[in-house]
Formats: structure tokens, C-alpha cells, sequence
């Protein structure tokens, strides 16, 4: 891309928060996968910001012997947090915390099935009217709707856990 | 997006109200403006438009040309969803309880006036995957002596892509290239698979390069809108798929890549062959004779 | 570098292969009737959770590992599709290995330096 055309196209860009909100504001029939494709990420989110602060939770029965909370050290100090976050607010997040890891590893699996082996995917076909493309009625549209399915059951099934 | 056929047999409201968002490249400024439109049965958007630049508006600017869904000109954001106004029925966008068309000029795009916008990057983008024929045997191209040969399943593994009519509601539509201005696109990296499925085309390792790169083709995330919009089912979002995993697998060392080599030139012309025995003359006939008598061709003949 | 970006999005479908079974094993942890309590919540006391960290230490700490490549590498890309520039590029780099390297090494020591029970 030449300079000037990066000028045009910079100039005339409707704002950074315009173009990021294009996933909620361009709206298409028939397409589902976007709504799996925003998913996606906000689950990845949820996912990541979940890790790294799990990852300091289950490191404390070490970094309390350094710091002890509440004078607790070493697994005393892991009985005392775990106590904290079985309250139900904290159980809330865990919920969606598993919702989300349901959601995201049945979807990516499918992502990893359409675009690194490229199977599930639409063949070329001779074009006819109505113009539907096959991609949108191929083995990956039905794998869409188990993924949505099973994370739900999955989903219902870690409440009966994390409530129950 | 899928022609909706149903909808030209439907009779639209009598009344519609076109909302417009306008941009005036001189002033600069933006804003919404309303035109009343009587439709009819038939009338697409396009219509709607013409009518109100003849008749109410005469600065309204919009692109069109073919006015059939061929040249790709027309696009813009109908209700929130990138369509071709020249193939969108009014009947199909409008109902009698919400008689409202919301018209935007295509997202993605840099407005040049109201619903006219600038297409320059999006061909950059579709120039810079070498959408042409490379051949390593220059000298056949430059003086062909044969056919390159192609069967009709190869034909339509690149059929489809290359009906592309370059309207670009696809890279509109498209989340990724909403928020990287230097992403490919959807068009661009179907362009490259329409070529590397080529048999004919044996450029496949330049344009690997070309998408193998930040803003190519593993930017992409399948949200498959591209495909869900596209006027003529070129399927893009299938396509980048296949694109992806065809890269993958000649990174890893697996691809092979389909051949097809110039057929032996046609035989040179021989001598006439005699006609049949039954496309002769009947015996006793006398060719002379024939083309003098006249021919009467009477339509009242009994 | 040809072929950055597939091997980048090689490595981020590696690591998804891998964390789909580290992930399953982990999950199955909290299972309560594996460990014959009642409840989800019995499934997290110091003695299950240590006896768990005897067996399978070195599972989780390798899903610590790959589940911060991949989740940080995600976030990564996602930060690079802005193009604020060569400057923004690197500071997202950086970023990303130093939060990769404290998390990855906190991990570590949660299971090298274990106090027992
Ligand atoms: S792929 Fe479809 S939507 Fe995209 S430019 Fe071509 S015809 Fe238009
Ligand atoms: S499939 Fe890829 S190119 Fe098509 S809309 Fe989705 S992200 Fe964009
Ligand atoms: S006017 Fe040509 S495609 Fe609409």
C-alpha cells in the first residue's frame, strides 16, 4: 500500500471505538459463527485474566510463608482462601469462569478442525440461485450447533457441581 | 448475502421513509437526512435512490452502474447489513409496521461523499496477491502453441471463486478488517486461493509468501460474515479456511501442488475428406436445373 | 521471517491439542466422587489438593506453561490487530514475555517448593 492511500484510509476512519464495536453493529443473516467468533474471544478473556490470578491462588501454601495472610502460612493459609471463595459471589465467577472454558475448548476444537485440517468446510460448487454459500450449510454449521449444545449441558452440569 | 426471490413478489409499504447518512467531503460534515419515497412492487433500493436524485435530492451521491447485481458498485450498509441496493428489494428491507431504510456508506471503507466510498486499498490489497496466471515456462506464454489443460472438476474447484464480482461487502462485513486496517481482507486471501487451486498457475510459492505475514490469512477468524454477505456465494470465509490449511501443510512440507502442462498443438489441417454416400446427390438429379426452378413458399397453401 | 505467522498459529494449535487433555485431567480433579467425598468444595482441602500435587505435579505445571502461551499469545495477537505502530509492537512483546516468564516461574515454584502438609 502506497503512503497516500494510508493517509486516505487513516483520515477517513470513523474512530478506533467505531471499528471495534463493527462484531455488535454489522448485522448478517444466517451467520452464527460470528456469534461463536465473539464468544471466542470473550471467553479467551474471561479464560486468561482466570489463569493468572489462579495461578497466585494455588501458589500461596508457598508465597504465604513469606507473607502470611491473617497469620496463616503455608496450607492453613490455602484451607483460609479456599474458605473465602466458597462464597456464593466468588462462586459466581467460578460458574461462568467454567462456561466460558466449555465454550472456548469445544469451539476451538472445532476451529482447529476447519482451519488447520481444513475438513467441515464447504467444497466449490457450481454457483446457483438463491447464491447460499456452501460454507455456510457445510459439516462445521452442524458442529457449530453441537458446540453450542454440549457447553450448555456441560455448562448446567458444573453448576450442579460448583452449587451443589 | 442469499437472493431473497420471494420478496419481489411481495408488495412493499406504500410509503417508505429512506434515512440516509450523507458526509460532505467539502464541509466535512455528516448528518442524517430523510426522504418519503412511494414504492412499489419490484422497486429495489437502487430505485429508491434514483428516484429520490430525480426528484427530491439532486445532490445525493451514490455509485451504481449496472443496476443487476454484476459490477459491484452499488454496496452500502442497508439496515446494518452490507447488500448490493441494485439487489435489494424495498419489500424485503421495509414491512408495513417499520417502513424505515437506514442507508450507510460501506464500513470499513473511507467515505468519499454520502454513500460513494474509496475502494483504493481494497484493490491494493487484491493487486498485491498477484491475481494473474505465473507460469514458469515464459516462452510457451509468450508464444503458445497449445491449450494448458484442465478438467471440468478442476473448473469448478476455481469457478466459483472467480465470480467475484469485487463489491467489497465481504471486507465491510468483516470484523478483523474493522478493527486492522492492514489486514488482507476477505476478498484479497480468496483471490490467492482461487489461484494456488489453479492447476493451471504455478505461482503458488509468491503468494504463500505474501499471506504468510501479520495481516494475512491466519488473521482471519472465522466469523464466516464475508461469506454470510456475499452477493454471489463466493464463499470466502471457506475459502481462507482451505487457504490456511493448504499453507499449514506446505510449511510443514506436505503440499503438492496440482500440474497442468500445455496440450500437443491441434493436428495441422489435411486434405477434404469425401462427403458420406448419403449426403450425395440422387442419381439423375441435375444441380443446374435445380437452382433455376423457383421456389414457391405459400402460407395459405391447403 | 517467512513463515512467522504459521509457526506462531502453528504453536497456538499445538498448545490447544495439548491443553484439551491437561485441561480434561485437571478438570476431572474436582470431581468429588473420585476422591469419595461429597461435594465440590471437599474436593479442595489441603490433603487432596496436596496427595493431587504428589501425582500429578508435572501435568499441571505443564498445562501451567501452555495454557499461559496460549492464552497470552491470543492476547497478543488480538493487541496487534490495532497497529498503533513499531513502538506499541514492542512494548506488547516485551510484555508478553516478562508476563510469561514471572507466571511461568511462579508456577514452578509452586510445585518445586511445595511446603508438605
Ligand atoms: S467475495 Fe463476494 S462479497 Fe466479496 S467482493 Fe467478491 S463478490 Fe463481493
Ligand atoms: S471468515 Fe475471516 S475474512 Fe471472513 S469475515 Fe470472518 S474473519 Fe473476516
Ligand atoms: S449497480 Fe451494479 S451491482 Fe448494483
Amino acid at each position: 500500500m502506497g503512503s497516500v492511500d494510508k493517509e486516505v484510509e487513516l483520515k477517513n476512519r470513523k474512530g478506533f471505538w467505531r471499528e471495534s464495536l463493527n462484531p455488535w453493529l454489522v448485522r448478517a443473516k444466517n451467520n452464527p459463527e460470528r456469534v461463536a467468533y465473539v464468544l471466542h474471544r470473550v471467553t479467551g478473556f474471561i479464560i486468561i485474566a482466570f489463569l493468572l490470578a489462579h495461578i497466585l491462588e494455588t501458589d500461596s501454601p508457598v508465597w504465604t510463608q513469606y507473607a502470611p495472610i491473617n497469620g496463616l502460612t503455608a496450607w492453613s493459609a490455602w484451607s483460609y482462601i479456599m474458605h473465602v471463595e466458597s462464597a456464593w459471589y466468588l462462586k459466581i465467577g467460578e460458574f461462568i469462569v467454567a462456561g466460558s472454558v466449555f465454550f472456548h475448548a469445544l469451539n476451538g476444537f472445532r476451529l482447529l478442525l476447519t482451519e488447520f485440517f481444513g475438513v467441515g468446510i464447504g467444497k466449490p460448487v457450481e454457483p446457483k440461485p438463491p447464491y447460499e454459500a456452501p460454507t455456510l450449510s457445510a459439516p462445521q454449521r452442524t458442529w457449530l450447533y453441537i458446540v453450542f449444545v454440549l457447553s450448555i449441558v456441560l455448562w448446567a452440569f458444573s453448576a450442579y457441581l460448583i452449587f451443589g | 448475502m442469499a437472493l431473497d426471490f420471494e420478496a419481489a413478489t411481495r408488495i412493499p409499504p406504500k410509503m417508505v421513509k429512506i434515512r440516509i447518512r450523507r458526509y460532505n467531503p467539502e464541509t466535512k460534515k455528516m448528518w442524517w437526512q430523510e426522504y418519503e419515497v412511494h414504492a412499489h412492487k419490484g422497486m429495489t433500493v437502487l430505485d429508491a435512490l434514483l428516484y429520490i436524485k430525480e426528484n427530491i435530492d439532486h445532490t445525493l451521491g451514490v455509485r451504481y452502474s449496472c443496476r443487476m447485481g454484476l459490477c459491484g458498485s452499488c454496496g452500502m450498509n442497508i439496515n446494518g447489513t452490507p447488500m448490493l441496493a441494485c439487489q435489494t428489494q424495498i419489500a424485503q428491507v421495509a414491512s408495513g409496521g417499520n417502513p424505515v431504510i437506514t442507508l450507510e456508506p460501506l464500513p470499513s471503507f473511507p467515505v468519499v461523499k454520502d454513500l460513494i466510498t474509496e475502494f483504493t486499498s481494497f484493490f491494493n490489497k487484491h493487486k498485491s496477491v498477484k491475481p494473474y496466471l505465473i507460469r514458469k515456462d515464459t516462452e510457451e506464454q509468450e508464444t503458445p502453441k497449445g491449450h494448458l489443460k484442465m478438467k471440468p472438476q478442476e473448473f469448478i474447484e476455481i469457478f466459483q471463486f472467480s465470480n467475484c464480482i469485487f463489491c467489497g461487502l465481504c471486507y465491510a462485513a468483516c470484523p478483523v478488517t474493522a478493527a486492522d486496517p492492514e489486514y488482507l481482507g476477505p476478498q484479497a486471501l480468496m483471490y490467492t486461493f482461487r489461484y494456488i487451486n489453479d492447476v493451471r498457475d504455478e505461482g503458488h510459492e509468491e503468494r504463500f509468501a505474501v499471506v504468510d505475514s501479520e495481516n494475512g490469512c491466519h488473521r482471519c477468524h472465522f466469523a464466516a460474515t464475508c461469506s454470510a454477505v456475499c452477493p454471489k456465494a463466493v464463499d470466502p470465509a471457506g475459502a481462507i479456511q482451505a487457504l490456511r490449511s493448504k499453507l499449514f501443510k506446505y510449511r510443514l512440507g506436505f503440499y503438492r501442488k496440482k500440474g497442468s502442462k500445455p496440450l500437443p498443438p491441434p493436428p495441422e489441417k489435411g486434405e477434404r475428406k469425401p462427403l458420406p454416400p448419403e449426403a450425395m446427390l440422387v442419381p439423375g438429379a441435375n444441380l443446374e436445373q435445380l437452382e433455376k426452378e423457383k421456389v414457391v413458399i405459400s402460407l395459405n397453401n391447403k | 521471517m517467512a513463515g512467522k505467522a504459521s509457526n506462531i498459529q502453528l504453536w497456538q494449535y499445538i498448545t490447544a491439542i495439548m491443553l484439551i487433555f491437561l485441561l480434561g485431567y485437571h478438570l476431572v480433579q474436582r470431581l468429588p466422587w473420585l476422591y469419595n467425598v461429597s461435594t465440590y468444595d471437599q474436593t479442595l482441602t489441603s490433603a487432596i489438593v496436596y496427595h493431587q500435587y504428589r501425582v500429578g505435579g508435572w501435568a499441571l505445571l505443564l498445562l501451567a506453561y501452555v495454557a499461559l502461551f496460549h492464552g497470552l499469545n491470543g492476547v497478543r495477537n488480538m493487541l496487534f490487530e490495532l497497529h498503533q505502530g513499531r513502538i506499541y509492537n514492542t512494548v506488547i512483546n516485551v510484555l508478553f514475555w516478562i508476563v510469561f516468564i514471572v507466571f511461568s516461574i511462579i508456577a514452578t515454584v509452586t510445585v518445586a517448593k511445595l511446603p508438605p502438609i
